[in-house]
């Protein structure tokens, strides 16, 4: 029999790390050998359960284990979070495309975030990091509700701001007493003046409201749909562009994104819904 | 030997049914359904002088099926030869549609792949088209040309039966001693037939006639209030999906089986409401009627984009399976008509 890709390789849980009151980042080693692009996504099942579509939140350097941020959303995702270590869970693809890293040597990346949409620009950031002199720079723009509601804290508010190359900022929708940084949604701390435009692809990841103001406020900077980079949250299931959950007009978001330029999906009104 | 005669139909099937399992339609109520094919019956065989009722898919991609086990994939059933009677030439063109998807893409379907390399097609001239049949709306015909290893066209004496791939020249030259040559007025009277057949539908089909090529009328008409008008009459049953021959949207889920665990394939509609839902409610198609358009944009325009064919065959199954008589070819013709209509008050405009 041809090559079955509904198969999944057998992974097992081998830490559980809560992130917020509602992510946890789940640390997998498959069991087989599972090499992917950093923004490809892979569908993740729990045995008898079901299984669901997440981007890994690791870096794809490492490749003896895989990191997945999950957020308690649905069902899957419910049982998922009661799952302890030791458990044996299964793993299909990687699908899609990912971001095409070697298109952005040489600019400025202008990266914006919100809530668990850190998850995949968590991969991708440990990527360009990575290799940083071969960008212009790295500028992260990042969100969440509360202080709370970040994940990553530690290496967020710590190490990822010291890089060399990296400039960060951060913003909640609501601060509490220890919090001493930007207050208010995301698009509040985007600024046209640390954009350079003639040399920037942005990337966009998060909550679809936020990423639709994201969006716009991007193309008012001045930003070609063409560079714009949106990771879209669809139904995924087959992840072979068969059975039809994830369309976004003509596209697959499994097979032809998740990673979108704006240019591609804008004319379809439901992109956001 | 690539065309003969054979004046009954039974040493035929015989013949097949010796060699692997046969399905083969049987009338039920106004209808045709498949069943086994049983050579011991003294029933006589029956001829369908139109499509079955139900779709060709499910010898192909069954309504549901063992996709992966857990946590040791094993080797599924082998698929053993088996043969198909009485496909029209929409339910070959249906296979040509599924092939692309299942078959042809980058990334095959090792299920599909499997089963359709196991099927022996044995297609046959239609000549009594419902008044939903509407293939010649769509670019088919009432007999088939190609994508079939048998074919059939009943005449009055018997049956012209040609081959139409090797498996058929082989089939004919193994059997060579139940046909006979084909007499030359059967030639001339499968041929009047045809025409007649072929006439009939265009008459049925007349008044659906679109004025424009049918992916243009689709990508013109994004806005259009018909798909919401439309949606007034549909009450979410799917039949539509289930019985149409090219829909292949599935789900996939797993359940516990006894010691193991099983993800398992099944068809879906989308013009179920929670189908392009995903965890936490986001629904890009929560209202009726844009999933109706989805379907639609997806038969005639997406799927084109991608494959270069429309993803309908004209079969009608969805105009006789739908309760409250929604009619595909009614909602082509007045986006069709609407659409004529705005090129008429643009041109009024610029003049």
């Amino acid at each position: 029999m041809n090559h079955n890709l509904y198969q999944p390789v057998n992974g097992k849980i081998v830490d559980i790390i809560d992130e917020s009151p509602t992510i946890k980042t789940f640390v997998l080693v498959p069991e087989e050998k599972f090499k992917f692009a950093t923004g490809q996504f892979v569908e993740l099942t729990l045995p008898a359960v079901g299984e669901a579509p997440f981007t890994p939140s690791s870096s794809p350097a490492d490749t003896e284990k895989m990191e997945i941020t999950i957020m308690k959303a649905g069902r899957v995702t419910n049982l998922l979070h009661q799952c302890k270590k030791g458990q044996k869970v299964g793993i299909r693809g990687p699908f899609g495309n990912g971001y095409p890293i070697d298109d952005f040597v040489g600019k400025q990346i202008y990266i914006v975030g919100g809530g668990v949409g850190l998850a995949p620009i968590r991969s991708l950031f440990l990527t360009l990091v990575d290799r940083i002199k071969d960008f212009k720079s790295v500028v992260c723009r990042f969100g969440a509700k509360t202080p709370d509601d970040f994940i990553y804290k530690k290496t967020l508010f710590g190490s990822w701001q010291k890089i060399a190359g990296v400039d960060m900022k951060l913003t909640v929708d609501e601060a509490n007493d220890g919090w001493k940084g930007n207050v208010g949604v995301v698009t509040n701390i985007l600024a046209a003046e640390d954009v350079n435009i003639k040399n920037a692809v942005a990337v966009v990841c998060g909550p679809p409201i936020m990423m639709k103001y994201t969006t716009l406020k991007l193309l008012e900077f001045g930003f070609g749909g063409e560079n714009i980079y949106l990771s879209m949250e669809k139904n995924m299931s087959c992840g072979i562009g068969k059975c039809g959950h994830c369309m976004i007009g003509k596209y697959y978001v499994c097979k032809d994104g998740p990673v979108f330029i704006y240019e591609q999906i804008k004319q379809y009104p439901d992109i956001w819904d | 030997m690539e065309t003969v005669f054979i004046s009954e139909l039974k040493p035929l099937l015989d013949a097949v049914a010796e060699q692997m399992d046969l399905y083969v339609p049987k009338k039920s109520g106004e209808y045709y359904v498949y069943v086994k094919y049983d050579p011991s019956s003294k029933k006589a065989v029956e001829f369908n002088n139109i499509r079955t009722c139900t779709p060709i898919k499910e010898f192909l991609f069954p309504l549901c099926e063992l996709a992966a086990v857990f946590p040791e994939p094993v080797e599924p059933e082998e698929i053993k030869l088996f043969a198909v009677f009485g496909l029209k030439d929409c339910d070959l063109r249906s296979i040509e549609i599924l092939d692309k998807v299942f078959l042809e893409d980058e990334f095959e379907d090792p299920f599909y792949v499997a089963r359709r390399g196991k099927m022996f097609i044995i297609s046959s001239d239609c000549f009594e088209p419902r008044g939903s049949c509407c293939c010649t709306l769509f670019g088919g015909q009432s007999y088939a040309e190609k994508g079939f290893d048998l074919n059939l066209a009943k005449v009055k004496n018997g049956f012209i039966v040609e081959a139409g791939s090797d498996k058929g020249k082989e089939f004919l030259q193994k059997h060579k001693d139940i046909f006979v040559e084909v007499p030359p007025e059967a030639l001339t009277e499968r041929d009047s037939i045809r025409a007649r057949t072929q006439k009939q539908l265009e008459e049925n089909n007349a008044e659906y006639k679109l004025d424009a090529p049918v992916n243009e009328i689709m990508e013109n008409s994004p806005d259009s209030d018909v798909f919401d008008i439309e949606s007034q009459k549909c009450v979410e049953c799917q039949a539509c999906t289930r019985v149409c021959p090219t829909c292949h949207c599935f789900y996939l889920y797993d359940i516990k089986q006894k010691d193991y665990f099983s993800k398992m394939k099944m068809w879906d509609s989308c013009m179920r409401l929670a189908y392009a839902e995903v965890a936490g409610g986001a629904n890009p198609r929560k209202v009726l009627g844009d999933r109706i358009k989805h379907r639609l944009m997806h038969k005639f325009s997406f799927f084109f984009d991608r494959y270069g064919i429309d993803m309908c065959v004209g079969c009608g199954r969805c105009i006789d399976a739908d309760s409250h008589k929604m009619d595909i070819r009614v909602v082509l013709r007045r986006l069709s008509e609407e659409l004529k209509d705005k090129g008429k008050k643009k041109a009024k405009v610029a003049k």
